[in-house]
């Protein structure tokens, strides 16, 4: 039987996934907007199960406000490194570093 | 224990649903081969309509006219999403419940008009 | 309560938000040539919204929103410090953008939804509003943050804004999600109630998540580190935005959620914020020391103020959010003057300067803005005279009166640290010798009203304005208890 506890455990896992995947992240920005995502849909998970099993809909409610807000964090993402890449010409993590200090 | 069995509508829904398909795709190909002529030229390999050569690295860039594009769709895609919830229960959210999903059109449709007036739509 | 009651009492957010839209359909078809008119137009709508919160107080939307004296103290600021970022940027982008492009349109109707956010999350009375409202703010924000397209520390800014904050909001988002399962609602009150039976594991978890997101949005330490590359490539114009407004509304947020959501669990959250408290005067006072860039500097120096203000927080009385509201009413006002002073750091074509070395010998060529820049420095370390000492001495009387003693002899000590970079900054002003730089003179009335006004505002004369400050202040915190 798969009871809540087990969706709780896939949603933190993938919470910590997509931590470590900014974090640990040495590559491309895109990975980071994809970790982004995967953060926010981790927390999705958490809300349908509690909301299944509070016999609530307030969870679902959140999680649809949840997804649209992430649609539009990701609009801007990647409007914003649209102008980064304009400017810069790479999109690679290591050289983010303009500034110091 | 789960009982399976309450899912065998969704097997069966699942099965005629992979039959029909190939059925779809797999069926007007055999008919090709057997009635078709086959005369390749380069015209007729080259990809259309998507305007990307289709096999090449993975890693190559896209053009950032793509993103634009892409960005505008995930906004305006997702943001439908709330129509499907409001409209099977605009019974019971009454009047107050459409002036407030007008009110989400409206801003919408501003915005939208601001992107079609600003250029974003356009390819070129 | 009916639809039409509900908007009534949000009016201004209404007033704000269908002013924006009808003015981004005027920059779409009039384009940059309008940005003046936008620009006066956007002020006059925040004008109007702070009029609006003189309406009646009450819960709408079920709860969802709070109209109550707390958040109108709070948004009053808000549009303050907005409507002034939005009255300094035409000149700055006119000058520093190499293309002489000018301002564009956008600019201030950006603000303005920032500000609609921002007014939501200090309303907010349900954790989706609050979701929703802080969204609204840092998507604007991000924006704004790469507003100078042509800069390509403006984008790098933008970048590191964007990943930061989104992090903050998914780690702030899993902590909303444990409340809401372990509590089983997202309404305040509900919250309050379920932490009221005692706090189990997973209420306590989500408390963590829940504070550790809202200390990246005030930038307290330890979740700091976006501020000074963010304070330092955004657009001066920008970075004033985002030092005052959206530290009052992140703030405030966190006061409503930790005083009202989880006042029952005050002696979970207490702990996280006498830490956070800490860890941002220490760090936000000694890292600051060895700075060369004026807007990082006073990054540190926001990191440092909003650890005094936690320190009100930590004390948890009404006392205690009394003299958080009153420090935040003058920090807002002594960081809009010394960013507008930051705005004079011009070079004879009207590119920014930054480095704190050109500020040498300032007071012989330009003595009115040195002693600008003297009574701002001044205030901002807390030194009697100036008014900036008033907030600091009311946080530390409210935390010495619940016992947090070490508290505040820590955050004393730290002040004083903190004093000799201010002062270092005035001993540049006034006893270096000056270099081969001198400043472009100004010559635009907005900016010199603002400094007049804002520096007279925290010189001794601010001390006439006490006993009403004292007293909106002390009504606004009573709302929440």
């Amino acid at each position: 039987m798969i009871g809540l506890m087990h969706y709780l455990v896939v949603g933190a896992i993938l919470f910590v996934l997509g931590v470590l995947g900014i974090f640990l992240n040495r590559k491309n920005v895109i990975i980071i907007l994809m970790s982004v995502e995967l953060i926010l849909l981790a927390v999705n998970i958490n809300l349908v199960a509690f909301s299944v099993y509070l016999g609530d809909l307030v969870g679902q409610i959140f999680a649809m406000f949840v997804l649209t807000v992430a649609a539009g964090e990701a609009a801007i993402g990647l409007a914003i490194l649209v102008i980064y890449f304009r400017g810069r010409g790479t999109i690679a993590v290591d050289d983010i570093n303009r500034m110091k200090g | 224990m789960v009982d399976l069995s309450e899912y065998l509508p969704i097997l069966l829904f699942l099965g005629v649903a992979l039959v029909l398909s190939s059925l779809f795709v797999f069926g007007p190909m055999a008919l090709n081969h057997v009635t078709g002529a086959y005369k390749p030229n380069a015209d007729k390999l080259a990809e259309y309509e998507c305007g990307f050569p289709a096999f090449e690295d993975a890693r190559a860039q896209f053009d950032v006219r793509f993103y634009l594009v892409a960005i505008l769709f995930i906004i305006f895609d997702l943001e439908a999403a709330f129509l499907y919830p409001w409209a099977v229960s605009l019974d019971k959210i009454g009047w107050t419940g459409w002036f407030a999903m007008m009110g989400f059109l409206v801003e919408l449709v501003i915005g939208f008009a601001y992107a079609w007036k600003k250029g974003a739509l356009e390819w070129e | 309560m009916s639809y039409a009651e509900s908007l009534s009492l949000t009016l201004s957010e209404v007033i704000l938000a269908a002013g924006a839209l009808v003015l981004l359909l005027v920059a779409g078809w009039a384009g940059d040539k309008a940005t003046r008119l936008i620009s006066w137009i956007a002020v006059v709508l925040l004008a109007v919204a702070g009029l609006a919160l003189l309406g009646p107080a009450g819960a709408a939307f079920g709860g969802q929103y709070q109209a109550d004296s707390f958040a109108a103290f709070a948004k009053v600021l808000i549009y303050f410090a907005a409507g002034a970022s939005i009255l300094i940027a035409p000149r700055f982008f006119q000058l520093a953008d190499g293309s002489h492009m000018g301002l564009r349109a956008e600019y201030p109707i950006l603000i303005l939804l920032a500000c609609v956010g921002m007014g939501m999350m200090v309303s907010a009375g349900d954790l989706l509003s609050l979701y929703v409202g802080l969204e609204l703010n840092s998507l604007a924000a991000y924006v704004l943050a790469s507003f100078m397209r042509s800069d390509q520390r403006s984008a790098e800014a933008g970048l590191k804004y964007f990943v930061l904050g989104a992090l903050a909001s998914g780690i702030l988002l899993y902590g909303i999600s444990l409340v809401y399962g372990f509590t089983g609602t997202t309404a305040f009150d509900g919250i309050a109630k379920a932490y009221g039976d005692g706090v189990s594991m997973g209420e306590l978890f989500g408390l963590v998540f829940v504070f550790a997101g809202l200390a990246f949005k005030v930038s307290a330490v330890p979740f700091h580190m976006w501020t000074p590359d963010v304070y330092e490539g955004a657009p001066t114009p920008v970075t004033t935005f985002f030092a005052s407004a959206p530290k009052v509304a992140a703030l405030c947020m966190a006061i409503r959620v930790a005083v009202v959501a989880m006042g029952p669990a005050a002696h979970q959250w207490q702990q996280i914020v006498i830490f956070a408290a800490l860890a941002s005067t220490i760090l936000g006072g000694v890292a600051a020391i060895n700075q060369t860039n004026i807007k990082r500097l006073l990054a540190y120096s926001s990191i440092n103020n909003v650890g005094f203000a936690l320190i009100g927080l930590a004390a948890g009385t009404q006392q205690g959010i009394a003299a958080v509201l009153t420090y935040l009413a003058v920090y807002v006002v002594m960081t809009i003057g010394s960013f507008v002073c930051v705005l004079q750091m011009r070079d004879a074509e009207g590119r920014p300067i930054e480095a704190i070395s050109a500020l040498a010998g300032l007071s012989r060529s330009r003595p009115g803005l040195s002693a600008a820049f003297a009574i701002f420095m001044f205030s901002l370390a807390g030194i009697p005279p100036l008014f900036g000492f008033w907030p600091k001495f009311l946080v530390f009387d409210a935390a010495v009166a619940v016992g947090l003693l070490p508290l505040a002899a820590v955050g004393i000590a730290t002040s004083v640290i903190g004093a000799f970079y201010y002062i270092k900054i005035v001993k540049i002003i006034y006893f270096d010798e000056p270099g081969e730089e001198v400043f472009a003179a100004n010559n635009n009335v907005v900016e010199t009203g603002l400094m007049l006004l804002t520096a007279l505002a925290v010189s001794p004369i601010g001390y006439l304005a006490i006993p009403v400050l004292g007293q909106l202040s002390d009504r606004a915190a009573g709302s929440l208890f």
